[in-house]
C-alpha cells in the first residue's frame, strides 16, 4: 500500500487558521440545520413512531464519530466509500467498518470551487471542500477510500482525494451485460479484496465472508420490509424513511438492522390501527436522479412533504436511499468462489447507475422506475438533478418518454447545492403537486 | 401375469402414498417456501427412480416409459429432466457431495454449451439411424434379442439407448455387474457395452464401460449436470419451444415480469445447465429448449413475483423475496 505522496497533486494550501474558522462556522450552521430538519420531520407527523428517535439521534454525525474513534482505538480500520459499487461485504468480512463519505454540505461546495470549476457536480465539489477543511468525520476517519469510477466527477474526485488518503479505484465497465465486463469486474473485486486484507491485516476467510453476507442480507430484509410498508397507506413520511435508509451509510449495520426491524414492527402496528401519517389521498410522489445526501441536501424531500398541497414520498430511485440495499447478494453455494461471484454480480449487474448503457440504453433503470410506479402506486415522478450532473440530466428524456406513455406526470427539478433557491423550488413543486392533486381527485 | 401386474400396481400405489407423505412432511417442516423446491425435487427424483425400478421389471413398461419421455416435452417441456430423470438425480447427488466439500464448480463457456445443446440433435439422429445400418450390415442372432425386443424387435431394439439415463443403479434384469445376486448397472453402460462390442474386444468393452462411469462421475463433480448437456434423451421438442405457432403448446413454462427483473444475474448463475435465456429474454414466456424446469432460478430470484412457473395459465410457483421476514427461520 503506497502512502499518499507529500506533494499535493490538486489540493491547495490553506492556512490552518482559515481551516479552523471555516470548519467551525460550517459545522455550526449544519448542526443547526440538521436539528431544524429533524424538528420539522417530527412535527410533520403527529404520531411519529417512537422507534424513529434512534434515527434522529444517529443522524447527528457526532454520535457515530465517537463510536468510530473508539473502534479505531481498538485497532479497527474504517474504510470509506463514495459509490455503491464498493462491496460492503468484503469490508465487513475484514473486520473493518464501512462508511459512505459523499458530502451533502452546501457550504462546502463553495470551497470546492477553488479546486475544480463551478460546472462540476456540486456533490463532488462539496466532498472536495469537506476534505479541505476536515468537515466530514467519516471522510477524516477513513483509513482508505474505495471509489467506483462511474461518472467523470467521481473519477476525478478519487484522484483529488488521493492527495490525502490511499484511494482504491475500481474501474466500472460501462457495458454491464457482457461476459467480458463481468469477468473484468470480478478481477477488480479480487484486487480490492487483497487491498482490504493488506490494510486491515485480516484475512477474508470463507466463514467470515459468509457471515458478512448474511449480515447484509438481514439488513436488506429489514430494508425491503420498510419499503414494502410504504406501498400501503402512509404510516411513515417519506423523509423519515429516507433518513432511515441513509443512516445505513454510516451506522453500524447490525444495530441499524435491529432498529429498522423495530421501526417496521411499530409501523405495521400503526397500519393496523389505521393511524395514517398524512391523508391517504395525498399524491404519492417518487424522486429519481442525483443522490441527496444528509445532512444538508435535504431541501427537496422537505419541500415536497411540506408543500401546500402536500406530497408524500413513497419511493425513490436514488443511490443515497433505496438503491443502497434493494438487491441482496444471492449465493448459490457457499464456496469462496461463488460468494465472490455473487458479490460481484450484485454490485455490477443489479445496479441502475446512469453510467451504464447497453444495446437498449439503461433499460434496467427504466424498469426499476416502472416497477416502483406500478407497485407503489406513484402519482407523479420528480426527476431531481443538480447542475453538473450530466448522466442523470441526459437520461431524463428516456425516462420521460416511458412515463409519458404510461401517462404518469414527471417533473424535471434542477437545482444546486444552495439554500437560496428554496423559495422558487417550492413554487415549482407546489405547481406540480397541484396538478397531481387534481388528477388524484378525478 | 395379471396377478403380478396387480401386485406391481399395488407396490406403486404404496410408493405414491409414501411420496405424497414425504411431500407433506417437507411442506410442514420447511415453512419457508424458498428452499422447499430443492427438497421437494430431491424427493420426487428418488421416488421416480424407485418407480422406474419397479416398472422395468416388465419389458412392456420400458416401452411405455420411453414413449412418455418422448411425448412429455410436448406438454411439459423438459419437466422430466428436472424432476424425474434418475441420471439427473445421481448428478445432483454428486453436486451435493461437492457442496459438502466446499469445492467450486466450473462452467462451460456459454458458446460451447449452446453448441452442445444443438449438437445433441445430431447425436439423437445418429443413434436413431445407426442401428438400421448395423442391422443391414450385421443382422443380430435371434437369441441376442433382449426383453424389450418383445415389443420392438430388430434394429428398434437399439433405440433403447434413449432409456439410457433412466436406468436405475440396481436393475431387475441381468445387468452388467453382479455382486451377490444383485445386478448393478449405470446409465448408458449397456449401450456403451453394446457399441464397444461391435469392435469385438472383450477387455476393451469393460474398460469403456468403466471409463464412461468414471468420466460422468468426475465430470458431474465439476460441472453441474454434465451429461444433460449431451444427452439425446433430454432433447426437448424444439419446435414447441422455438416456433411462434407452437408457443402455446408446453403447458408448463417459466414466465418473467420484465419490469420486476433487475437483471441481477442470479438466475443465470444458479442454473445447473447454464441456461441464459431466463436472464436475457425481455419478459413474458421464456422460450428455450435448454431449460429443464428444475425451478432453481425461480427459487433464487430475490424479487417477489418476478419469475413464475405457470401450468396451463395457472401460477404454480413463483419467485419471492426470500429475504422477507420468515415466520420460521
Ligand atoms: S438431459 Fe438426459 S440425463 Fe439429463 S435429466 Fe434429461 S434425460 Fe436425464
Ligand atoms: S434472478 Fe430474477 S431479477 Fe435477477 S436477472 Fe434473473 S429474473 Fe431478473
Ligand atoms: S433456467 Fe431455471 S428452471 Fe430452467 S434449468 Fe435453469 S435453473 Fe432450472
Amino acid at each position: 500500500m503506497k502512502n499518499p505522496s507529500e506533494e499535493k497533486k490538486y489540493m491547495l494550501d490553506i492556512s490552518q487558521k482559515e481551516i479552523e474558522e471555516l470548519r467551525t462556522t460550517i459545522r455550526a450552521t449544519s448542526k443547526k440545520m440538521t436539528a431544524e430538519y429533524i424538528e420539522r420531520m417530527r412535527k410533520a407527523d403527529k404520531n411519529r413512531p417512537e422507534a424513529m428517535r434512534y434515527f434522529d439521534e444517529i443522524a447527528d454525525f457526532e454520535k457515530r464519530e465517537k463510536e468510530l474513534l473508539a473502534a479505531k482505538e481498538s485497532g479497527k480500520k474504517v474504510i470509506g466509500y463514495m459509490c455503491l459499487f464498493a462491496p460492503i461485504e468484503l469490508i465487513l468480512a475484514a473486520d473493518a467498518i464501512p462508511v459512505r463519505v459523499n458530502s451533502g454540505w452546501y457550504d462546502a461546495s463553495k470551497l470546492g470551487d477553488r479546486v475544480v470549476p463551478v460546472e462540476v457536480c456540486p456533490m463532488v465539489r462539496s466532498t472536495i471542500g469537506a476534505k479541505m477543511i476536515g468537515l466530514s468525520p467519516y471522510l477524516e476517519l477513513s483509513d482508505a477510500l474505495i471509489s467506483g469510477l462511474t461518472c467523470d466527477g467521481m473519477t476525478k474526485l478519487s484522484e483529488i482525494l488521493s492527495d490525502y488518503k490511499p484511494v482504491w479505484a475500481m474501474a466500472v465497465p460501462r457495458l454491464k451485460d457482457s461476459t467480458q465486463s463481468l469477468s473484468f469486474w470480478r478481477e477488480e473485486m479480487k484486487t480490492l479484496m487483497k487491498q482490504i486484507e493488506a490494510l486491515t491485516g485480516n484475512k477474508i476467510t470463507r466463514s467470515k465472508l459468509k457471515s458478512a453476507i448474511e449480515l447484509t442480507q438481514r439488513a436488506t430484509k429489514a430494508f425491503r420490509r420498510l419499503q414494502e410498508i410504504r406501498k400501503g397507506n402512509p404510516v411513515i413520511m417519506g423523509r423519515d424513511a429516507m433518513l432511515v435508509n441513509q443512516a445505513y451509510m454510516w451506522d453500524d449495520i447490525k444495530r441499524w438492522t435491529e432498529k429498522t426491524e423495530a421501526l417496521c414492527e411499530a409501523l405495521e402496528e400503526r397500519a393496523r390501527q389505521k393511524s395514517w401519517a398524512c391523508s391517504p389521498d395525498t399524491p404519492r410522489v417518487m424522486v429519481t436522479g442525483t443522490p441527496m445526501i444528509w445532512p444538508d441536501n435535504w431541501k427537496v424531500p422537505s419541500i415536497i412533504e411540506e408543500a401546500n398541497p402536500q406530497g408524500l414520498l413513497v419511493a425513490d430511485e436514488l443511490c443515497s436511499s433505496e438503491r443502497l440495499l434493494y438487491d441482496p447478494v444471492g449465493v448459490d453455494e457457499w464456496t469462496m468462489d461463488d460468494m465472490l461471484n455473487a458479490i460481484a454480480e450484485r454490485y455490477l449487474m443489479a445496479s441502475t447507475c446512469p453510467c451504464f448503457t447497453s444495446e437498449d440504453g439503461n433499460k434496467d433503470r427504466v424498469n426499476w422506475i416502472l416497477n416502483k410506479v406500478k407497485e407503489w402506486k406513484v402519482n407523479g415522478v420528480i426527476y431531481y438533478v443538480v447542475r453538473g450532473c450530466m448522466l442523470y440530466a441526459m437520461e431524463y428524456m428516456r425516462v420521460k418518454k416511458v412515463l409519458d406513455r404510461m401517462s404518469v406526470p414527471v417533473y424535471y427539478l434542477d437545482t444546486e447545492y444552495t439554500r437560496e433557491d428554496v423559495g422558487p423550488l417550492k413554487t415549482r413543486v407546489e405547481a406540480f403537486l397541484e396538478m397531481l392533486t387534481a388528477r388524484v381527485d378525478i | 401375469m395379471i396377478m403380478d401386474f396387480i401386485g406391481e400396481l399395488l407396490k406403486l400405489t404404496v410408493l405414491a402414498g409414501l411420496t405424497v407423505a414425504g411431500i407433506l412432511v417437507i411442506l410442514i417442516w420447511k415453512k419457508n417456501l424458498a428452499t422447499r423446491v430443492t427438497y421437494l425435487r430431491f424427493l420426487i427424483q428418488v421416488a421416480a427412480m424407485v418407480s422406474v425400478f419397479y416398472l422395468f421389471t416388465y419389458p412392456v413398461w420400458q416401452f411405455i416409459v420411453l414413449i412418455v419421455i418422448l411425448l412429455l416435452p410436448l406438454v411439459l417441456g423438459r419437466f422430466f429432466c428436472g424432476w424425474l430423470c434418475p441420471f439427473g438425480l445421481y448428478m445432483d447427488a454428486i453436486t451435493l457431495i461437492r457442496k459438502g466439500f466446499k469445492v467450486r464448480y466450473r462452467n462451460l463457456p456459454d458458446k460451447l454449451n449452446k453448441f452442445l445443446h444443438k449438437f445433441r440433435y445430431v447425436l439423437l439422429l445418429f443413434f436413431l439411424v445407426v442401428p438400421f445400418i448395423l442391422n443391414v450390415i450385421d443382422p443380430p442372432p435371434a437369441e441376442s434379442l433382449t426383453l424389450m425386443a418383445l415389443v420392438l424387435a430388430g434394429p428398434f431394439d437399439a433405440w433403447r439407448i434413449l432409456l439410457g439415463p433412466v436406468i436405475p443403479l440396481i436393475v431387475p434384469w441381468k445387468g452388467p455387474l453382479e455382486i451377490s445376486k444383485i445386478y448393478f448397472s449405470y446409465p448408458y453402460v449397456q449401450e456403451v457395452i453394446y457399441y464397444s462390442k461391435l469392435l469385438s474386444i472383450e477387455v476393451f468393452t469393460t474398460i469403456m464401460a468403466w471409463v464412461f462411469v468414471a468420466l460422468t462421475i468426475v465430470g458431474s463433480f465439476f460441472l453441474r449436470r454434465v451429461w444433460c448437456r449431451f444427452c439425446p434423451t433430454g432433447s426437448s421438442i424444439a419446435i414447441v419451444n422455438r416456433f411462434r405457432g407452437f408457443k402455446w403448446a408446453p403447458l408448463l413454462h417459466i414466465y418473467k415480469d420484465e419490469v420486476k427483473c433487475t437483471k441481477c444475474g442470479i438466475c443465470k448463475r444458479v442454473c445447473p445447465v447454464q441456461v441464459t435465456d431466463v436472464y436475457e429474454q425481455a419478459g413474458g414466456k421464456i422460450t428455450t429448449s435448454m431449460c429443464m424446469l428444475c425451478m432453481r432460478c425461480v427459487e433464487m430470484c430475490p424479487y417477489e413475483d418476478c419469475l413464475k412457473v405457470n401450468f396451463g395459465g395457472k401460477t404454480v410457483f413463483k419467485s419471492r423475496n426470500w429475504l422477507e421476514p420468515a415466520k420460521v427461520e
